[in-house]
């Protein structure tokens, strides 16, 4: 019997216990050298380097006997302290700290085919982060991809409940700070994350067993209870009407989500679609380990004390939480990819979602874990010359953590989106079969509504970004909106402009082959011209030269009189951008209501539409690299901002067309390798005799 | 049922939708709404109108075009929209740049519109062709990219390593010019110029216009502590919720006390012996000369109750109540008094109505040889002086009588500014 032998092996692993238990006494219990290094130390009140400090305030304190003044103040130092020693014409002891020859030679700055230091941790520092959002912003979608295509067993809809607390929260979030920072809410992030949370579980809990709301009292369901919850649960003062109201739309937006998603339509198409993404993740996901040890190498190398410095400040996340979520993240992330088809015939469809969750709260504590550091050499808490005494936490919870994780999940989410635009546009170049044409076709349909989709609160996040960067220094700011980094923003207003110009036109070569879908057309054209006329406004700089004051060899009449300034304004700008999403979802429902209503011939969508998937796949990829560029160069020329300079050669910022072309490179280095990957992935295996999905691997009946 | 014709559709929809234009313009007037919203609330009806027409325009079967039919009415319509452009940008003085811009933009949209038309791309002949389009859709985009990045404007990286490479200011050493250019790079430095203008430099109207307002006239106390604590005493037109926090506050941790002398030094520069201070964020500004708070200010000046110019009394000489009580002093009540002609620069036939600010700042600051009237700019801060002929201006022209406010001065050129240094209209020789 399975218990018996269970049974049976009880003892066996109690002897292993205690095995290792005593191995670990004798390496804990040794004195001094290996106590030092127990791993428990680090968790404990004091470091390694506060047990440094210890030890020289005591040799400070045996100090204090000498009667000459200066060398009581040397002692505090070690490296005082031999000098003092000198002072004392003592025995010399410097070849305990004499590191031979090494200390007297000189590196020279290191360049290849053109790449300089700079460019190098550039390029590095880049393709990791490019890989890293994929694989982070991806399973936030895939997961909802699989619940849409699970069928709903019961162990499938008890998944189904955190999945969608999941969404609740992502959405509640994004929805609920672009309230508190555009229209100034108090605690909108909280009452946006309780309100639709709490109302994608009650729902789903409602219609857990049986369809008790449709969507209309799913929605009231969800306004009603889930501002109720999130009331008590935000701490204010005073209770405002616009809270109220925010919590009212999230709640109502959660309920109806989690009755849409509780109640789809069970499409394997989109189970498919999960699963080839997953298969791309899985990967990427050696990539992004392998960029990133890249990237440290060449912090190593290049900028040494920076990157010890860097290091150091954060001991508890680099040496703890970092790796901790790593290795959890990846043994889940290989459980997830691995489990599919096995987890599937054993009809445990609600594990894997659940496995998914799980992926999704790991990747992201980890993007928010990482973005620390890298605000932290941003926006370093004030006052600077106290940074030495502030806890890790603090130096991790800068005043942009918090913006720039909402930026970077919104900015993952839209990337992921058009990754998958891009995996059915190659998919469908590289199929022959009709059926499999039919399906890419339907899968870059799908990529470019998640791109566009996630897209739109993309601009409410980086503006919330920044104006806590105004915040916090405002001479960042300038830098960025108003001086050197100007023209990099004009290319972004561009960029954006051209994106959703592309996903435009992309929804209208999609409609030709939608019967019935002509009577759109007039109305269409009509936005495209809107389209034009904004993305005219959004480019209209107030100056025509890259600095805020006219530098020598600069024309200074490039500059927009007076009276017409208001073009370059955010004003113009906001009113621009408004048109274009509004004019892209105007678009989208006319397609939308296309579909519903005349038939859609997927497989036969005109070549270019394919093409303007890849276009636009590329151009967002390329923004994104250049956002970053611009976050980067904001530092001018410190490090850590106002903390630790670069004192290098290559301090000041490059200029426009070398940021410019330096960043193609890096996006078609990542292209090459994503090219590879997804053929790899998807097109493979389908490549061998067998059928590339085993009818046993499809999800299984229960109910 | 028979569907309705584009015209049944079309004479429902327009009255509606100029119904509700009406509402909402008169609705949002009444409630008390900006103009900006009230415009965009009827924007957004008209446009949702044209939609609502195009979508009733009657289904016709699609054809698609051959290239030529695709250019045919488009190259025409783009190129006379593209005359129209630039005539119209020009008119409303957008400089060539710009004028260009909109053209550029008005091709772009011509292309836009051709990939529309387009004829149904022919499918891939084999894994080569493809290959070859997803090679040319990359290079196009790739093309884009780094073309417009290097037409764009670009700064000299050499110009960026030299500003780095310089040293740490220290004052030591140096004089008063050298002190007032230290103070500009300072000034530089800390991106002042992204709210501030110095007169004709810089181009944002977000902070007070410092050359117009005459920053320079204030005490190097009232400069440094408004740098230093910008929120304490907001600008007179600043007062609004986003520029109370514009100005930040840190600047007191990152100048240094070296550089703030020299800031100052160069702040101090910044006066206009030809025109009063101008207070008031563009477009809505004003001169001293009706600014309220200003006359009530320059009163006291006037009849010598201002501890600041504590032995100036203009009133013992003109009178408290604008009757001269010394024979031979202006009279401010008569609009139509002449320039002295004890001056070799006088001007004659000038009226005191029509007298021009620089008159009135030589006259005070100057004084009149050969009378009591001494040159008190030598003596007094000149920002009093300034509010003190505010004031008096108001005995002939009583701010309550008046019907429209002085005209704003035009902001002095760079040309101008200097000559003023030529012609020593300052009596600074730092100036």
């Amino acid at each position: 019997m399975p218990s018996s032998r269970h049974h049976q092996h009880k003892p066996s692993f109690y002897k292993f216990i205690f095995a290792v238990l005593f191995v670990f006494s004798l390496v804990h219990l040794a004195p001094e050298p290996f106590s030092s290094s127990s791993p428990f130390s680090l968790l404990g009140d004091s470091s390694i380097a506060y047990a440094q400090e210890e030890g020289d305030d005591e040799f400070a304190e045996d100090d204090e006997f000498a009667e000459d003044d200066e060398f009581e103040e040397e002692g505090e130092g070690e490296e005082a302290s031999a000098e003092g020693e000198e002072g004392a014409e003592e025995e010399d002891d410097s070849w305990k700290t004499d590191i031979g020859p090494a200390k007297d030679q000189v590196i020279e700055p290191f360049s290849f085919m053109g790449l300089s230091n700079r460019k190098f941790t550039w390029a590095a520092a880049q393709l990791h982060i490019l890989f890293a959002s994929f694989i982070l912003g991806c399973p936030m979608f895939v997961v909802i991809m699989e619940v849409m295509g699970a069928r709903r067993t019961q162990g499938v809809r008890k998944a189904i409940i955190l999945s969608n607390v999941f969404l609740g929260v992502l959405i509640g979030v994004v929805i609920g700070i672009t309230g508190e920072i555009i229209v100034g809410i108090h605690h909108g992030v909280l009452y946006g994350l309780w309100a639709c949370a709490f109302a994608a579980l009650i729902v789903s809990f409602l219609n857990y067993f049986h369809r008790l709301l449709d969507v209309k009292v799913s929605a009231a369901v969800g306004a009603v209870f889930g501002t109720l919850i999130s009331i008590p649960l935000t701490p204010v003062e005073h209770i405002e009407t616009s809270g109220i109201i925010l919590a009212i739309i999230n709640g109502a937006v959660g309920g109806v989500l989690a009755n849409m998603i509780m109640f789809a339509k069970s499409d394997f198409k989109f189970e498919r679609l999960a699963h080839e993404i997953t298969k791309v993740i899985g990967m990427c996901y050696s990539f992004t380990a392998l960029t990133g040890g890249l990237f440290l190498l060449v912090m190593i190398v290049v900028y040494n004390d920076f990157i010890s410095y860097l290091l150091g400040n954060f001991p508890v996340l680099f040496m703890v939480v970092y790796p901790t979520l790593f290795i959890l993240e990846t043994i889940v992330m290989y459980i997830y990819v691995y489990s599919w088809d096995p987890l599937n015939q054993q009809n445990k469809k609600g594990r894997h979602i659940v496995c998914g969750v799980v992926l999704n709260i790991l990747g992201l504590t980890l993007l928010c874990a990482l973005d620390g550091p890298a605000t932290f050499m941003q926006t370093p808490p004030v006052p600077l010359d106290k940074l030495g005494e502030i806890s890790e936490w603090s130096k991790i919870a800068t005043s942009t953590w918090m913006p720039l994780n909402y930026h970077r999940l919104v900015g993952n989410g839209t990337f992921g989106g058009y990754m998958v635009g891009i995996i059915g546009a190659y998919m469908y170049l590289w199929s022959t079969k009709k059926e499999e044409k039919e399906y890419y076709d339907w899968v870059g349909y799908m990529g470019n509504i998640i791109g566009v989709g996630i897209m739109i609160p993309l601009p409410a996040m980086g503006y919330i970004f920044v104006a806590e960067i105004y915040q916090y220094d405002a001479t960042i700011g300038m830098y960025i909106m108003s001086d050197r980094e100007s023209m990099f923003m004009l290319v972004q207003g561009l960029l954006v402009g051209t994106m959703f110009s592309a996903s435009n036109i992309y929804m209208w070569v999609s409609m030709k082959r939608i019967e019935n879908a002509q009577r759109f057309f007039p109305a269409m054209k009509f936005g495209f011209i809107l389209i034009v006329i904004s993305a005219t406004i959004w480019f209209t700089p107030r100056r025509f030269f890259a600095t805020m004051m006219p530098e020598p060899g600069m024309n200074p009449d490039m500059v927009l009189p007076d009276n017409l300034a208001f073009m370059a304004l955010m004003i113009s700008k906001n009113t621009a951008a408004f048109a274009l999403v509004t004019v892209t979802f105007i678009n989208y429902v006319f397609y939308t209501i296309a579909t519903k209503t005349g038939k859609v011939h997927y497989g036969k969508i005109n070549p270019l539409g394919v093409y303007v998937l890849i276009f636009l796949g590329f151009a967002d990829i390329w923004l994104m690299s250049w956002m970053g560029t611009i976050r980067e160069l904001s530092r001018m020329n410190w490090h850590v901002y106002k903390v630790f300079k670069d004192v290098t050669p290559e301090k000041f910022a490059p200029t426009l067309a070398e940021s410019g072309f330096h960043v193609t490179t890096i996006v078609w280095t990542f292209f090459i390798i994503m090219t590879a990957t997804i053929w790899l992935a998807i097109k493979y295996p389908k490549t061998s005799k067998k059928p590339a999905i085993p009818a046993s691997t499809a999800p299984q009946m229960a109910e | 049922m028979q569907e309705k014709t584009f015209l049944q559709k079309a004479m429902k929809i327009v009255p509606i939708s100029l119904g509700l234009v009406a509402i909402f313009w008169f609705g949002s007037a009444a409630l008390g709404l900006s103009s900006a919203v009230q415009q965009r609330l009827c924007g957004i009806v008209l446009v949702a109108m044209i939609y609502a027409l195009l979508l009733a325009i009657p289904k016709t079967e699609f054809k698609e075009k051959t290239f030529l039919q695709n250019l045919k009415i488009k190259i025409p319509v783009i190129t006379i929209l593209g005359i129209v452009i630039w005539f119209l940008a020009g008119s409303f003085g957008f400089p060539v740049w710009w004028q260009i811009q909109f053209v550029a933009f008005a091709l772009v949209g011509l292309t836009f519109f051709i990939l529309l038309d387009l004829r149904t791309m022919k499918p891939e002949k084999g894994q080569v062709h493809s290959v070859r389009r997803l090679l040319a859709t990359y290079a196009l985009a790739s093309i884009i990219f780094i073309t417009v990045t290097a037409q764009l404007p670009q700064f000299d990286p050499e110009f960026e390593l030299e500003k780095l490479n310089k040293p740490p200011m220290k004052l030591t050493g140096l004089a008063g010019p050298e002190v007032i250019a230290a103070g500009r790079e300072i000034f530089e430095a800390n991106k002042c110029f992204n709210c501030h203008k110095v007169f004709w430099e810089g181009n944002s109207d977000r902070g007070p216009n410092l050359g117009s307002k005459q920053i320079g006239l204030y005490s190097d106390d009232y400069i440094k502590s408004q740098i230093l604590d910008p929120r304490k005493d907001q600008a007179p037109g600043f007062e609004d919720k986003k520029s109370k926090k514009a100005m930040p506050t840190y600047y007191g941790d990152d100048i240094s006390d070296d550089e703030m002398v020299a800031l100052v030094a160069y702040l101090k520069t910044m006066r206009d012996p030809t025109n009063i201070p101008v207070e008031g964020k563009f477009p809505n500004q004003w001169t001293w000369w009706d600014d309220p708070k200003i006359i009530e200010e320059g009163k006291v000046v006037f009849e010598g109750k201002e501890a600041a110019t504590e032995g100036l009394n203009c009133a013992v000489c003109h009178g408290a109540a604008g009757i001269p009580m010394m024979t031979g002093a202006l009279d401010f009540r008569n609009e139509n008094q002449p320039d002295t002609d004890k001056m070799p620069d006088h001007l004659p036939g000038v009226m005191l109505k029509d007298w021009p600010d620089e008159l009135w700042y030589k006259r005070v600051t100057r004084g009149v040889v050969g009378t009591p009237m001494a040159p008190w700019g030598m003596i007094f801060p000149h920002l009093y002086l300034w509010k003190a002929e505010a004031y008096a201006r108001t005995f002939h022209d009583p701010l309550d009588k008046r019907t429209a406010k002085r005209p704003v001065p035009p902001v002095p050129t760079k040309e101008e500014i200097e000559a003023w240094k030529t012609n020593e209209l300052f009596l600074d020789p730092l100036l």
